[in-house]
């Protein structure tokens, strides 16, 4: 089939996002040809805007369109907590809780030899920076619950435990709201690992 | 346990299969190269979503097609249960009661399945890794748990050798990172040890009265594990892993010049040992056969024990590689309790009496009349 450049081009485009196969890509490329041309630009500039506007902050590394972030500045948050999470979009998850008042560190990733990740790639030695200047009290290490999140909160709270800084690791177990028949076996049992006295 | 029904679309050189089983013993006969293993296969595959000869997938599904499935309807606990695994250039798809389960250890352990073949003769000649493989197959089907944590245990592993790999190669110098590590990678290898020393007890506890029975009295069967660390078998948990932890620390520098994990239950091995000699070495041909026939009756009466039911028995070509006084003890153990799969070109020479009960299906161009 033949498409002229600009379309094809455009086709081109659209495939390179997640979850857009080569189908959806046709009918959204001529979904664009007929968009209204104000549309289509608004479209184009906040494509643009997103990816030059938005920075990793200086201090946590939380995506940000000014320098320091919206969270780092708030002052009324406190500051002596700290929540280490892997990624930009786990900030977003803890925030729409509106139950932490601390600020974050962004790690952008974990540690994982086998993609020759290790802790300089990822953002931890900003977060040993922070810990010396900041009066940091307590660090929730809130990586993932899987290898290489636990790897990563474990190497975190090795190089901080000797500063005297208390350092937690989220809960993991049981989700709220659902019947304990449909645990797994694993789950159930890290659950009971970490039942606590009432 | 029994499977009531078995059918095959599209596996090796079977195109449409649907036979049922109505009698324990089922004596499976047919020229070389007819289908007859195949048959067993599919029913290893449905217990263990693996076959026992290949670990290359697409080699299951009969050539120029796209899939390949076997069903079956078992009946455990007097329920009957359909399991289904289907095999497609997109992957495999394991369904217990018409349910996919997504993680291997969901399935696992739905059939129960023993199975006895020429190449099981490597459990006691072959390398270390056939032993291991035994362990993890048997213990994985009684006990879902164990899959999980070898599965996490192997992942861990794999980032530690990454780590090591690096070390060696001084890309990589944070020795913490590496203790991290260690630490992951003790938590899941004591829970493997210690498990499979328990599961080690009970083999030795089945195994040791079989192989006295098959020998006349005249052998005495023992089992031992050989760990990479120095451990008893009674040490509980706790135990293991300071062990483990001790002996990482000594081994540190060793492992980074390597660049390799040097100990672990990826290393462990099983020592089997006939009046004191180890039969690997010392053993004749009958000697480790029967030590292998040992075993898997052993196994037999261990799944009993754990899970209460018989499994299923899966004999490929073993029966004509067997002495009549073993031939007839062999079936003598199985007579009407367990359900039994035999394979065998001809059934001339064989009187005995389970075998005169048994149904005879016959195999020819993977076409199966009874």
């Amino acid at each position: 089939m033949y498409y002229p450049e600009p379309i094809s081009k455009l086709i081109d485009s659209f495939t390179k996002l997640p979850g857009i196969g080569p189908k959806t890509a046709v009918r959204l490329a001529f979904f664009v040809l007929n968009m209204k041309e104000d549309d289509v630009i608004e479209f184009a500039q906040a494509l643009v805007n997103a990816k030059r506007k938005l920075t990793h902050c200086s201090i946590c590394g939380h995506i940000t369109d000014q320098e320091p972030c919206a969270i780092c500045q708030d002052t009324s948050r406190d500051e002596s907590v700290i929540c280490v999470v892997q990624d930009s979009k786990d900030v977003i998850a803890m925030e729409k809780m509106k139950e932490f008042n601390g600020k974050y560190h962004v790690l952008n990733g974990a540690i994982s030899p086998m993609d020759g990740i290790g802790p300089e790639d990822i953002n931890v030695p900003s977060l040993l920076n922070r810990l010396k200047d900041e009066q940091v009290k307590e660090l929730i290490l809130a990586t993932n619950p899987n290898i290489e999140g636990e790897a990563t909160a474990m190497y975190i709270s090795r190089l901080v435990k000797p500063s005297g800084i208390k350092t937690t690791r989220i809960a993991h177990g049981l989700p709220v709201g659902g019947d304990l028949e449909y645990a797994d076996e694993v789950t159930l049992s890290k659950a009971l690992e970490g039942r606590r006295e009432l | 346990m029994l499977i009531e029904q078995l059918k095959l679309k599209n596996f090796r050189n079977y195109d449409d299969l649907n036979i049922t089983f109505h009698n324990k013993v089922n004596v499976i006969i047919g020229e070389n190269a007819q289908g007859k293993t195949n048959l067993m296969e599919a029913i290893y595959l449905l217990a263990f979503t693996k076959s026992h000869r290949t670990t290359r997938e697409k080699d299951l599904i009969q050539w120029d097609k796209s899939f390949a499935k076997v069903e079956g309807t078992i009946q455990k606990r007097n329920q009957s249960m359909p399991l289904e695994i289907t095999i497609s250039s997109k992957g495999k798809k394991a369904k217990w009661n018409r349910l996919e389960q997504k993680r291997l250890s969901d399935y696992i352990g739905a059939l129960n399945v023993v199975m006895f073949a020429p190449e099981d003769l490597t459990l006691v000649k072959g390398s270390p890794q056939n032993r291991r493989r035994f362990i993890d197959m048997e213990l994985g089907q009684i006990q879902p748990t164990y899959i999980y944590h070898l599965g996490q245990y192997q992942k861990i592993l794999k980032q530690r050798n990454h780590l090591l790999k690096q070390m060696q190669k001084r890309k990589q110098q944070d020795e913490t990172i590496l203790s991290v590590l260690t630490e992951q990678l003790i938590g899941h290898a004591a829970i493997i040890l210690e498990k499979r020393f328990n599961f080690l007890e009970l083999l030795r506890k089945w195994s040791t009265p079989v192989h006295s029975q098959i020998s006349r009295g005249e052998e005495k069967l023992e089992i031992e594990y050989k760990p990479t660390i120095e451990v008893l078998e009674t040490a509980n948990k706790e135990k293991i892993e300071t062990t483990y932890l001790q002996e990482f620390q000594k081994i540190k520098t060793k492992e980074i010049d390597r660049g390799t994990t040097l100990i672990g239950p990826h290393r462990d091995d099983l020592v089997f040992l006939i009046n004191g000699r180890d039969v690997q070495t010392y053993g004749s041909q009958g000697q480790q056969r029967t030590t292998a026939l040992s075993i898997k009756l052993a196994e037999i009466e261990l799944i009993k024990s754990e899970i209460h039911e018989y499994p299923i028995l899966l004999l490929d070509d073993v029966l004509s590689e067997l002495d009549d006084y073993r031939q007839s003890h062999l079936l003598n153990t199985i007579q009407g309790k367990v359900q039994t799969f035999v394979t065998t070109t001809s059934v001339d020479g064989i009187h005995h009496d389970t075998l005169q009960k048994a149904d005879l299906f016959h195999v020819h161009h993977g076409m199966v009349t009874n």
